[in-house]
């Protein structure tokens, strides 16, 4: 516990190369590019790195939202499932009650901030395990999701919603990601949700509303899924109850991978990023070099356990650095 | 007895009510084959939660078995095709089942990595790698592996007794057995239960092998039934696993629940879906109905828990 409430090391002076979590992901990041570059074919292009970033948009997004949930020491395994039922909501507003495209995907970012109050209410109000409530509703979003569309209608996404797919996620991503970025790391808002994480009673004495706080990164969380269930249908062209299934897991995997601590109190947007590119120019090298998803796969699992040993032998020298 | 298993008897009380309505609607939901049909097609969830429930008593999670038992159900098909006698078949499922409880057991206990994480990535891992190793095509199960060899009637009673002999063993040995206390004291207090002479990483990395073993016992069980060895079968075991267990009454940050609960929750669970066909209400809405089931579940819980807390403040204020 200790060696998580100590900040992050390379800031103390003196100390010229510390190994910490995100340098080391940086360096894998390149290595990883310098293989592909070799082995894979058409690796290094412009069109390429478009490529990775639109197609990392929905689960990135995911992992973003992820990312202040798991450093108050919660998870939000529901995600995956609310873009299901994000996108069969949106596909009903807009061509079964006809609303204009606009004003349906208004309302199904409102009916994701909804999901996230559910969860948020249960987990708060009623002082439950996050990890359960969000089962819970990760099986009740999907189970709408399903039986909304009796299982098999699917919706076409509405030729003018389709740039949002296209390439336009982009933008947004970035200014999700420097949102996320700001609330964590540069405000009152984001020191609170570090000291929940740490220890949520001694944030309270500390004057921090923390049900407030809690409350506020799973709505978000449900917002932000509800805005990468746009994108997730407007990048397919059409949509059906088993959207985003798994997608929960990625983002976990991306944030974890990025150095966010499980038990919460340590997490940075920035390592988030580093993971979820991490992972996303491994599939994507791996593809072009005809090497196969499912090898892909494989590597992220043991490069999260790797990433894992390794954090937990940096903390270990980290204790005894300050000891 | 009624305080104590309180919970338990709750789930038991709605699961009742659920069965009686369908009495009175539905009769025809009770024949005998229409039951046994149920409880034959989902014996192995109720096992694979049977050693979920041992893992969350130690207050551990484990996330993984569904590609566990991807493995298994594979392995066991194969080694019934390479003409294996069945006793070592089994063997070598439930031992390859016990290896790869085993590397989760290691990491966990062993490296002390917190067992979501580790489990999510032996999931990834293992689950794409199975796919990888077979390109994805199930294999086919020799004749003698359907049922054991033994014919449908004699194998679905085979399903049945295993799953009882396992359940009411594994329930009498957490209850008496002095490895059973110790999964239920590392669970609630590890250093305390250090203090009294156990060993907890021990408990745990014995957890995730039963575990394992379990997820090999389920695959068989559910291999035996059906024509082929699927490798992208076991999705989403884990989390229908937890649910059972969750609903059961077994508290998810370790020390207490029963086996008895983990029953009476995988039967309210598995009914919902067979209920709804008999009552024509599409059953696509098994899933929703199933996660409303859950948060019920578990909101009633803490709702309890404080008005039980308030009596006790109240007198203590006396």
């Amino acid at each position: 516990m200790l060696a998580q409430a100590l900040p992050h090391a390379e800031r103390r002076p003196g100390v010229r190369f510390v190994p910490t979590h995100e340098r080391i992901l940086a360096v894998l990041l390149l290595a990883e590019t310098a293989v592909f570059c070799v082995i894979g074919r058409h690796f290094v292009s412009a069109d390429n790195a478009f490529e990775i970033v639109r197609l990392s948009v929905e689960v990135g997004l995911l992992a973003l939202a992820m990312t202040p949930v798991i450093v108050t020491g919660g998870i939000d395994l529901s995600v995956g499932s609310l873009i299901a039922l994000s996108a069969v909501l949106f596909g009903k507003l807009f061509r079964d009650a006809g609303l204009p495209v606009g004003v349906a995907a208004v309302l199904t970012l409102g009916a994701g901030a909804l999901a996230g109050l559910l969860n948020a209410a249960l987990i708060t109000g009623l002082r439950l395990p996050p990890l359960i409530v969000t089962l819970g509703s990760f099986s009740l979003f999907r189970g709408l999701a399903e039986g909304l569309t009796g299982g098999s209608d699917s919706f076409m996404c509405p030729k003018s919603f389709l740039f949002l797919g296209q390439g336009a996620q982009i933008p947004v991503f970035l200014v999700a990601a420097a949102g996320f970025w700001l609330l964590l790391h540069r405000s009152a808002i984001g020191r609170g949700l570090t000291a929940i994480g740490l220890s949520p009673e001694g944030a309270r004495h500390a004057g921090i509303p923390v049900g407030r706080r809690v409350a506020l990164v799973y709505v978000l969380s449900g917002v932000v899924a509800s805005l990468s269930s746009l994108i997730y249908v407007s990048r397919y062209t059409q949509a059906r109850a088993d959207a985003g299934t798994g997608y929960e897991l990625l983002a976990i995997t991306a944030v974890v991978l990025g150095g966010t601590s499980i038990f919460g109190g340590r997490g940075r947007i920035s390592g988030t990023l580093l993971g979820l590119f991490a992972i996303a120019i491994l599939e994507r090298g791996m593809k072009l070099a005809d090497l196969g998803d499912q090898l892909a796969q494989i590597l992220v699992g043991v490069l999260l356990l790797t990433a894992l040993g390794a954090n937990a032998l940096l903390e270990k020298l980290s204790t005894r650095r300050a000891a | 007895m009624i305080r104590r298993y309180l919970r338990e008897w709750s789930v038991a009380a709605a699961t009742l009510t659920l069965l009686l309505l369908l009495a009175l609607v539905k009769p025809q939901f009770f024949s005998g084959q229409n039951l046994r049909d149920i409880l034959v097609t989902k014996a192995y969830i109720l096992i694979a939660a049977i050693g979920m429930t041992m893992v969350i008593l130690a207050r551990q999670i484990d996330i993984s078995i569904g590609s566990q038992f991807a493995i298994c159900g594979v392995l066991a098909s194969l080694l019934a095709k390479w003409g294996l006698p069945l006793s070592l078949m089994i063997v070598g499922t439930l031992g390859a089942g016990a290896l790869l409880g085993a590397l989760n057991g290691a990491l966990v206990a062993g490296l002390r990595l917190p067992s979501i994480v580790v489990t999510l990535a032996t999931m990834v891992s293992l689950e794409q790698g199975i796919r990888w190793i077979t390109g994805g095509e199930p294999v086919r199960n020799a004749a003698n592996f359907q049922w054991l060899g033994l014919g449908q009637t004699a194998g679905e009673i085979v399903v049945l007794a295993t799953s009882a002999a396992v359940l009411a063993a594994f329930a009498a040995g957490l209850r008496w057995l002095r490895a059973g206390r110790a999964i239920y004291a590392t669970g609630s207090d590890p250093e305390a239960a250090r203090l009294a002479g156990i060993r907890p990483a021990g408990v745990v990395f014995g957890v995730f092998v039963l575990m394992g073993v379990f997820s090999a016992l389920a695959a068989l069980l559910n291999g035996i039934q059906s024509t082929q060895g699927d490798p992208t079968s076991g999705q989403g075991l884990g989390l229908q696993a937890i649910a059972a267990v969750v609903v059961g009454g077994t508290a998810i940050s370790g020390g207490r629940g029963t086996l008895f609960g983990t029953f009476v929750g995988f039967i309210l669970l598995a009914v919902i879906g067979p209920a709804l066909v008999f009552l024509q209400v599409e059953a696509s809405w098994e899933k929703a109905i199933q996660g409303t089931i859950i948060l019920v579940a578990v909101a009633s819980d803490a709702i309890n828990l404080r008005q039980r807390r308030n009596v006790g403040a109240s007198l203590a204020a006396r």
